[in-house]
């Protein structure tokens, strides 16, 4: 019996050894969340389904594969473009006999301007807001598309490239299946969707007509795993090529250790920022958010999360964004001078400061490390926690008076200052985004920014909004989180890797595995 | 026989339908409106009203609750919030894994279980007794995570006898390869659960007078213990398998996240977290069906092991 049993387990493990030789072109891809939520690109916008898509999908132009900074912008579906002077007008040469994935047809001007309309409308996209200023999208003939604008628009080709509503939709097929598209996608991108097995996976199979070429890899299967010690083990067996890590520094120690495998922290970094609300007590006294500002020491948060994962913020505006002041003027870790102040505001023996916050652990153990660090200053922060979902629906309430928020947007100041600190983005209002220190000391500033065509007084304008909002303490930026990844060195990415604005690292045409 | 049995669904309707309107209320007087909470905080007036078209949201209170359970009854529980795929399809994909997990752990359960129960029993204060006692409770305070990644540790990492991503199908040794571990996983505890339940009914069964007699006529010792006392003890050692099936069912989400298996309890925690609310009532409703069909069973096996209770 014993030796029928290991004879069993023997002819088992070979069928397994003999799947691993053949998965040589198959790369699989361990996610860190459930499921798939709706695969549609001008809807999608969590990590796990942005990773997917931009597999399957092209933009106008693109950001140079491993790059996230919008001067490496190249021609992706557009071979060239042409704006007028002050930028309202741009005109695209869309590339000539691009095919749309299983037979939907060429890829031309038609679908283009069909795929900006769709991302510019509320009811099948979640990126309206950012192509309200599109007046037209037309195709002027079958290869060429133009766009006119009712106002110029800072960094417009960031909003047509391969990031959310820049990605480019098939017109037949987005029409011929209208809410189904998303359990179809079918882009221009170098992988096709072939497959999906709920709480499983989503397969991908190697788009041979795609214009760059017939990718190397024959197929991606992108599993979703949630759980992270499943991910790391199925990764160390062997099970998983490439795998989205446990975002903190013990999981890089822990990773790195491993034979052949490659960690890698990479752009963009999530900013994490507590955002004072300037119009409630005792917040509204700006001797007490330079208290706050005053007793936050940025050295030691990144201490504490990993310098090899973290750094410490530079401004309001994450580090390396297009206008982002990387020596913007922030307050130093003081806590004599926060007690200092505090009593000047009448408050010798401390302030009490709520803040409803989620439970999402790598943001749980940053706030209770910067409540450790108030008390230091007598500041008392009471912190009110909720699960994730309400949370957000929460702060978005105006229930929070400090909130702690942590995001990477597109890389131009233009998106962060707007969405954050523009007096019409302040949470509550019709118009609201996620101004949640009600701050509206930089709206002349980062408005004129938003039109001015010339670069140099641009940056002045942004620089300006960035000290304005700053020395008003409307938010107090804090460190940076990378993004985490590992994959095995056996895999060649085919471009080098810094960082991704999917948040996920590209798979090309060029991805291959060495051995 | 019939009778107990129309009666039996009689009551298994009347909760179905109480839990129904439970779910009807509880979805409704949650705070929060669930186009807002679909659309996100950007959303516009007109889109949410547009919505509230949609999902019928406007309409009367009492067409609503008519338009649910006609709806619920006709299986057709709309579609996910989240994934716009429909409710009754996404839990129709993974039923079928989470049923086979818990079958195949509870017969590891009962295999393991009723035997070792039953030999405790006899041994009592022995050894063997105090042995099984200790590992029973050493299962049941075992967290199921914990378990699972130390199997997964020794059986996938340290020797590559199974693969860390238990979801495999198609053949049937790709099938036993995926379920083992997780089977394991869960079948250990319940086998534990099931262990104490069968010694303590056991120990009553074996101390009846009817035991003695059949001890002084000259039955054979193993057929007093296994013919004689097991059958009469059967009727608690089934009520809590069948409570622990319920149970199974439920507790199966941890095993499954850990191994990286499609199940309901994944899916109900991934509702729970995005605020899914049709994919909640689906999963509702799914989980009193389960109890109610466990329950009903629980009530027929008794008939069959137990003469006493009459099915008329």
């Amino acid at each position: 019996m014993k030796k029928i049993f290991a004879a069993a387990l023997a002819a088992l493990a070979m069928l397994a050894a003999g799947e691993a030789q053949a998965q040589k072109k198959t790369l699989v891809i361990g996610m860190g969340s459930a499921d798939a939520g709706k695969l549609d690109p001008h809807i999608a916008s969590t990590t796990p389904d942005k990773g997917l898509l931009q597999y399957m999908f092209n933009g106008l132009v693109r950001i140079r594969p491993g790059q996230i900074s919008p001067d490496t912008i190249e021609p992706d579906l557009a071979e060239s473009w042409t704006s007028n002077p002050n930028g309202t007008e741009w005109t695209f040469k869309i590339r000539q006999g691009v095919q749309c994935h299983s037979g939907y047809g060429e890829f031309t001007a038609e679908d283009a301007a069909y795929s900006l309309k769709r991302a510019a409308n509320k009811a099948t996209s979640s990126y309206s807001n950012d192509f309200s200023s599109v007046d037209k999208a037309e195709a002027v003939d079958k290869y060429t598309l133009k766009v006119t604008l009712k106002n110029p628009v800072a960094g417009f080709l960031g909003y047509v490239a391969n990031i959310n509503g820049g990605n480019m939709v098939c017109k037949k097929a987005a029409e011929e299946m209208g809410d189904g598209f998303s359990k179809k996608p079918i882009g221009t991108g170098p992988f096709m969707f072939a497959e999906y097995q709920p709480q499983q996976f989503v397969r991908l199979v190697a788009n041979k007509q795609y214009f760059r070429g017939a990718p190397a890899l024959d197929e991606i299967i992108y599993r979703y795993i949630p759980s992270d010690s499943s991910r790391d083990l199925a990764f160390q067996s062997g099970e998983l090529d490439m795998i989205y890590g446990k975002q903190d520094q013990s999981w890089v120690d822990r990773t790195k250790q491993l034979p052949g495998v490659k960690v890698i922290a990479m752009e963009p970094g999530e900013m994490s920022t507590l955002f004072l609300n300037i119009t409630v007590k005792p917040l509204d006294d700006l001797r007490v958010r330079e208290a706050i500002a005053y007793a936050v020491d940025r050295k030691s948060i990144v201490a504490f999360k990993g310098a090899g994962t973290s750094r410490e913020a530079v401004s309001v505006v994450p580090s390396g964004y297009l206008g982002t002041d990387e020596h913007a003027p922030l307050f130093p870790y003081d806590p004599a001078k926060a007690k200092a102040l505090l009593a000047e505001a009448g408050y010798p023996n401390g302030i009490t400061v709520k803040s409803i916050h989620t439970t999402l652990t790598g943001m749980q153990t940053f706030l209770q490390a910067i409540q450790a660090q108030l008390k230091k200053s007598n500041i008392n922060l009471d912190i009110e926690e909720v699960e994730h979902a309400t949370y957000h629906a929460q702060i978005r309430k105006d229930l929070s008076p400090l909130v702690h928020y942590q995001a990477a947007r597109f890389p131009i100041a233009d998106v962060y200052l707007t969405q954050f600190y523009d007096s019409a983005s302040i949470v509550g209002t019709p118009t609201a985004v996620t101004n949640f220190s009600h701050c509206n000391v930089a709206d002349a500033e980062i408005r004129a920014a938003r039109v001015e065509t010339d670069p140099a007084k641009q940056k002045e304008l942004w620089k300006t909004a960035q000290e304005k909002i700053i020395k008003a303490v409307c938010g107090i930026p804090v460190y940076e989180q990378l993004q985490l990844w590992a994959w095995k060195d056996n895999l060649d990415l085919g471009y080098d890797l810094k960082g991704s604005l999917n948040l996920a690292p590209p798979i090309t045409e060029k991805t291959h595995f060495t051995k | 026989m019939t009778a107990f049995l129309i009666r039996r669904i009689g009551f298994a309707f009347v909760t179905l339908f109480a839990v129904l309107t439970l779910v009807f209320v509880i979805v409704r007087i949650v705070p929060g409106d669930p186009a807002q909470v679909i659309l996100g905080d950007q959303a516009s007036r007109e889109a949410i009203e547009a919505l509230h078209e949609r999902l019928g949201l406007n309409k009367p209170i009492v067409t609503q609750y008519a338009e649910f359970l006609g709806n619920a009854l006709r299986g057709d529980w709309g579609v996910s919030m989240v994934s716009g795929r429909p409710v009754m399809a996404e839990v129709l994909n993974v039923l079928p894994w989470t049923i086979e997990l818990t079958v195949v752990s509870l017969v590891i359960g009962v295999a393991l279980g009723v035997p070792l129960g039953v030999w405790a029993a006899v041994r009592r204060n022995r050894f063997f007794d105090y042995a099984a006692r200790i590992a029973s409770l050493l299962g049941l305070s075992f967290p199921a995570f914990v378990s699972a990644i130390i199997l997964l540790f020794l059986f996938a990492i340290e020797v590559h006898w199974f693969p860390v991503i238990s979801a495999r199908s198609g053949s049937l040794s790709a099938w036993t390869q995926s379920i083992t571990l997780p089977a394991i996983n869960l079948g250990l505890i319940s086998a534990a659960y099931i262990t104490r339940v069968t010694r303590s009914a056991m120990l009553e069964v074996l101390s009846e007078d009817y035991v003695r007699t059949a001890r002084a006529k000259g039955v054979p010792a193993g057929s007093v213990v296994w013919r004689h006392s097991l059958r009469n003890a059967l009727i608690p050692i089934i009520t809590v398998v069948g409570l622990y099936l319920s149970i199974l069912i439920g507790n199966s989400v941890l095993t499954e996240i850990v191994f990286s298996r499609p199940g309901l309890g994944k899916l109900i925690v991934g509702a729970l977290n995005q605020r899914d609310y049709t994919m909640l009532q689906g999963m509702m409703v799914i989980y009193t069906l389960a109890v109610v069909v466990v329950n009903l069973l629980v009530d027929i096996a008794y008939g069959f092991v137990d003469p006493r209770v009459k099915l008329g």
